[in-house]
């Protein structure tokens, strides 16, 4: 698919009013203002230079509209550039393939915990003896191992995976947990994403890694994440919305549990799944939960406790948390009722 | 030891319906930052303002690791509300959109000033106005 990017330059003063011209006629409304500011500077040091004019672009598809909406924009600045010094509006045509790979050429080898290493498909690396190593090509999905929600996952699942441990990936997304897991020893390993491009990246890199025995990659979700859409449809897990959307997703039959469950989800979902979550834990079996932002954390704390989940850890980067609970034992829990 | 800082960029999206398309695609592929990882933090952060244009400032590092905080709504979105225009006027050294008080402009610059480069209120007032008058809406008394 190929889109038209739209820049244009303006002083401090006008980038607002130019962003909402750019936002009224770009796509999804949205804009990118990349401010004026001394390279080299430091992080909290860094200052804008607000002297200079800031760059603002927005995109448009290319198709049978985009010169009409382009020169409608070009109206509309013209207006401005009588009260602002606003500079010439300019075009150029961008293919998907420009920027889906483009980030690739910065992403390098990373050492991830106390053993794992994740290598890029495309790049070469040496291993020491006692490394873990997992070849990854993300594409379009999450897990680059880069984001803090994944390297906490990655540094508990290297303290809490046994060898022979029945093991779920929940969200699974570049497959990269479902193969840590593997790699750990842990087998057989289920991987599930509601998203069907994950899971095709997913069972890409688990064949790329040749943990295909241990790894099954499907695409699902358990109980009440089966009935919550696509991650970007913008009403993903809407509680009203659960019952109307698409029941065409497939959902896996999960008959099984699990000794060690990872989910890199976010808050909301870690609670609308829950109760499927408990009764899908093994007693005493671990589950390891992250992309938790700080502020909802509490949420997910009394969800857990909730369905009888017992925290034993806690772990913070930034902003992110990552738990790990327990369910208790059959027996405990008939005592404590 | 600081991460070297190696670009900021500042993205205006709607709360919770971030994409990998574009804006989010280009802007943020071309700095090296992976999309996705982007996308499922900035929905995550901006689901409770769902329906707002949420604009937030991604700090990208030398090592491809970024941060993302949200910013307080545009200041051409809070005028629009403050004035009851439906839009900015197309044609704003012409034709005008609407209006607000004094008041009104110095409650919009207060919200505002936590990611304004202005160094006072009177500073934050003076691009704000600059702003109003440049989508047409006009400030009164």
């Amino acid at each position: 698919m190929t889109w038209l990017e739209l820049s244009v330059s303006a002083d401090n003063e006008a980038v607002e009013a130019v962003s909402e011209v750019l936002a009224r006629f770009g796509y999804n409304g949205g804009v990118v203002v990349e401010p004026a500011w001394t390279p080299g500077d430091e992080g909290p040091e860094f200052r804008y230079d607000p002297a200079r004019p800031a760059t603002l672009r927005t995109y448009l598809p290319l198709d049978a509209q985009s010169e009409e909406l382009r020169q409608r924009i070009e109206q509309a600045l013209w207006h401005l550039g009588q009260m602002r010094p606003i500079g010439p509006l300019q075009v150029r045509a961008l293919e998907e393939e420009d920027w889906a790979n483009a980030w690739k050429q910065h992403y390098s080898v990373l050492r991830v915990g106390q053993r794992i290493v994740i290598v890029p498909s495309w790049l070469e690396h040496t291993a020491a003896p006692d490394d873990i190593v997992l070849h990854l090509d993300p594409g379009m999905a999450f897990g680059t191992g880069l984001h803090p929600t994944t390297r906490l996952c990655l540094a508990l699942l290297e303290r809490h995976a046994r060898p022979g441990q029945r093991a779920l990936d929940l969200g699974t997304g570049s497959g990269i947990l479902a193969i840590a897991l593997a790699k750990l020893g842990a087998h057989p390993v289920v991987a599930l994403d509601n998203d069907p491009v994950a899971t095709q990246v997913a069972a890409e890199n688990v064949r790329l890694n040749h943990v295909a025995t241990s790894v099954n990659v499907a695409t699902g979700s358990l109980g009440a994440g089966a009935r919550m859409g696509h991650w970007l449809s913008g009403n993903f897990g809407d509680e009203d919305t659960q019952a109307a959307t698409d029941p065409s997703l497939p959902s896996p039959a999960v008959t099984t549990t699990f000794d060690l469950i990872a989910a890199n989800l976010i808050a909301r979902v870690l609670c609308i799944l829950a109760a499927d979550l408990a009764t899908t834990l093994a007693p005493g079996g671990i589950l390891i939960s992250s992309g938790i932002i700080d502020s909802r954390e509490p949420e997910v704390h009394t969800a857990f406790e909730a369905v009888g989940l017992q925290q034993l850890a806690r772990y913070q980067e930034g902003e992110w948390v990552a738990l790990v609970h327990t369910r208790k034992e059959e027996n405990e829990q008939q005592n404590s009722s | 030891m600081a991460k070297k800082l190696v670009a900021i960029v500042k993205l205006q999206l709607p709360a919770g319906k971030a994409t990998p398309a574009p804006p989010v695609g280009p802007a943020l592929g071309q700095h090296g930052i992976n999309i996705m990882g982007f996308v499922k933090e900035y929905n995550e952060k901006s689901s409770s303002q769902a329906g707002s244009i949420v604009p937030v400032e991604i700090s990208i590092f030398s090592d491809r690791s970024f941060s993302v905080k949200l910013l307080t709504p545009p200041a051409a979105d809070l005028l629009r509300k403050a004035s009851g225009a439906a839009k900015g006027s197309g044609t704003p050294n012409r034709t005008s959109a609407g209006q607000i008080t004094r008041e009104q402009l110095r409650q919009i610059a207060q919200q505002k000033m936590p990611d304004m480069n202005a160094l006072d209120i009177e500073g934050a007032e003076k691009v704000i106005s600059g702003t109003a008058r440049s989508m047409g809406i006009k400030i009164v008394d």
